[in-house]
């Protein structure tokens, strides 16, 4: 994730990457030598107050602690999603985040997605008229290493806190139930960590909105990225995106290009957009389209799932999220 | 040939009548329904005549009934045609209350020849689609989504006999997550909500709905209902398997397209389930003449059941916001 980002603050007129630090030297090293920058380490970024700005992609369990370091510092932080695991940690640390006035964005990329926006656009702007149900499809091609599922978090927070925060972002309502079903059916050995690798859930808005959402681990045909929303003139639907345009028509049928299968080739132009988004924040043209608040909103809902799964029924959410 | 009566001259009731007579190896003989009008009109338009329900069932000539009168009448009509030997084609549902379809068990259950007309299961489309899912070519299937949108909602009349939304559509969509998951659903849990028209929920009923099932080995099925699209008859179905995605789309009614300036357009889906599935009671008309040359229905009573037995399950979970097992 680090490299993403790397590579495109180096490659993007409006910033310039003076440093790359990494636990792991040679990792850092190579990095900063492909892109011009200097091999640092944290404490010195922190130093240096001709830094402006820290992006923090690194492991998730040292996500809130390095966002603290830095705004402390007086920098202005970019930070992968999600900022911590621990909805706990996260309500603890969030005053301690929010009175440094410091401007601190949680990067959820499909809100920068180019067609997801497109489609809230035509939504907002009433194309559909009033939004009834939402669907969201968010299917990995390929399960991760085993290595990475139990510092995953689960498949709630790693995973499906996308949807959550989509979810949050596309119906612009609070949820007052949701009920999550899983199942271990990609392989047996996720089961046996503890985990899970597929997931339906039903989450329903105050406004009586309803919206499923499918996960899956291993699709088989690329990363699966839909989302629909049905409204009372219609419905509005991204759907995924081909490698390329071409198809072939033989006399067994067509076959077109298969879907992409990595998150950083589907979800390219909304890297892009996110430094981009952070740039006009760092000029002041705007806040933060999301922050901690919404980091810990879509982890609060990701604990309701992990509640629901284990008890096998639905949760109410009235009064947990009455302040976000 | 198989001479054949209608029970029932209505929307239904006419498309089986038209089908029946159009098919090589029936006839339709008899039209039944209490409006004389109604009977009378249908019978002129296909030829038959017009009788009542105890003369079909005295007259040894007809091998089978097709029942497309009320809902109301679907048990009672089907106990009477079985116990008289007939081969009967009923339509869905069995009927609303599924202590009273429970107890017709000993007469229609086994081996009785009554088909119950789940015209989905006879679509081309959801019929490759169940091929291809049985015939391994891509694993397992993992998890299924079910798409079934009305165009726009009945009327409040018909909402309020229609036994609930559950009953009267989901019905459908229990029917298909059984045939194409080979599995009974233990679980289910149905958010329902009333998005579309409040006279609905003033007639104690809903038009929209996400429903969950769980099958015994932990597979999943989404089921989304709404009384109006507001764009057509939306009917999907996506099989997700462990080598792939399987997926029936909607039926469009023309395939022109027309691309301009401001983006492509496509002509509308298919407005209507008698247009999307006219294919399908061909083919259930089909079946029935198998089923009067001896073979035993594809569809029968017990899936009429455990259908409904997944529908009041579905109910219950809506009204009381918890997931019900269901008693199958």
């Amino acid at each position: 994730m680090g490299g993403l980002h790397a590579r495109n603050i180096a490659a993007s007129p409006r910033f310039r990457l003076a440093g790359v630090a990494d636990h792991n030297q040679e990792l850092a090293g190579e990095l900063a030598g492909e892109l011009g920058a200097a091999v640092t380490s944290y404490d010195d970024i922190l130093a240096d107050p001709s830094i402006e700005a820290v992006v923090v992609a690194s492991s998730t369990s040292s996500h809130l602690e390095n966002v603290l370091l830095a705004v402390t510092s007086g920098k202005a932080v970019f930070c992968e999603k999600p900022l911590s695991l621990d909805a706990d940690a996260l309500t603890g640390a969030l005053s301690d985040i929010e009175c440094t006035s410091r401007p601190v964005f949680i990067a959820f990329n499909r809100r920068f997605d180019p067609h997801l926006r497109d489609l809230k656009r035509q939504f907002v702007e009433g194309s559909i008229g009033a939004l009834e149900t939402v669907h969201i499809i968010n299917h990995d091609p390929a399960a991760p290493r085993l290595e990475f599922i139990p510092r995953s978090g689960g498949l709630f927070k790693d995973f499906t806190i996308h949807d959550f925060d989509t979810a949050s972002w596309l119906i612009g309502e609070e949820f007052v139930e949701l009920f999550a079903t899983g199942s271990c059916l990609v392989d047996p050995e996720i089961e046996a960590l503890g985990d899970i690798d597929t997931a339906k859930l039903i989450l329903r808005s105050a406004g009586n909105i309803l919206c499923v959402i499918s996960n899956s681990r291993r699709t088989g045909y690329g990363y699966d990225q839909r989302v629909e929303l049905f409204g009372s003139k219609g419905a509005l639907r991204v759907d995924n995106l081909a490698t390329t345009a071409v198809s072939r028509l033989g006399e067994e049928g067509t076959n077109d290009a298969p879907f992409p299968y990595s998150f950083a080739e589907r979800y390219a132009e909304g890297y892009r957009a996110e430094l981009n988004h952070f740039a006009d924040v760092l000029d002041g043209r705007t806040a933060p389209a999301t922050g901690p608040r919404d980091s810990l909103r879509a982890l609060r809902l990701a604990d309701a799932a992990e509640e629901s799964l284990k008890s096998g029924s639905p949760v109410k959410l009235e009064g947990v999220f009455g302040d976000a | 040939m198989h001479d054949i009566a209608v029970i029932g001259a209505g929307r239904i009731g006419k498309i089986h009548a038209a089908n029946a007579n159009a098919h090589p190896r029936i006839r339709l003989k008899y039209v039944v329904d209490p409006v004389a009008d109604a009977a009378q009109s249908l019978a002129s338009a296909t030829g038959a005549s017009v009788a009542t329900l105890d003369e079909v069932l005295a007259d040894s000539s007809v091998a089978g009934v097709v029942i497309a009168s009320s809902t109301d009448t679907h048990l009672d009509y089907g106990l009477r045609a079985i116990g008289a030997g007939k081969s009967v084609f009923c339509e869905k549902p069995i009927d609303l209350d599924l202590q009273k379809a429970r107890a017709a068990a000993p007469a229609l259950g086994g081996d009785a020849p009554l088909f119950l007309g789940f015209n989905r299961r006879f679509d081309p489309n959801f019929r490759r689609l169940y091929d291809r899912i049985n015939s391994g070519e891509m694993g397992r299937l993992e998890t299924l989504h079910i798409i079934s949108h009305d165009p726009a909602p009945p009327s409040i009349d018909y909402v309020r006999g229609s036994g609930g939304m559950f009953k009267d559509m989901t019905i459908h969509d229990f029917d298909m997550a059984r045939w194409l998951l080979g599995e009974e659903p233990v679980d289910v849990y149905a958010a329902g909500a009333t998005m579309v028209d409040p006279a609905i929920a003033e007639a104690g009923d809903i038009d929209t709905a996400k429903i969950i099932l769980r099958t015994a080995s932990g597979r999943i099925c989404v089921i989304s209902n709404s009384r109006r699209s507001g764009y057509g008859y939306d009917q999907r179905i996506e099989a997700f398997c462990a080598k792939g995605l399987l997926r029936a789309g909607n039926m469009v009614s023309s395939t022109v397209e027309t691309w301009t300036a401001t983006g492509a357009s496509s002509d509308p889906l298919q407005n209507f389930f008698l247009d999307r599935y006219a294919q399908a009671y061909r083919e259930e008309m089909t079946h029935f003449a198998e089923i009067l040359g001896g073979a035993n229905p594809l569809v029968g009573f017990q899936d009429g059941v455990a259908a409904l037995a997944i529908a009041e399950a579905a109910l219950e979970s809506h009204l009381t916001a918890a997931v019900l097992n269901v008693a199958h």
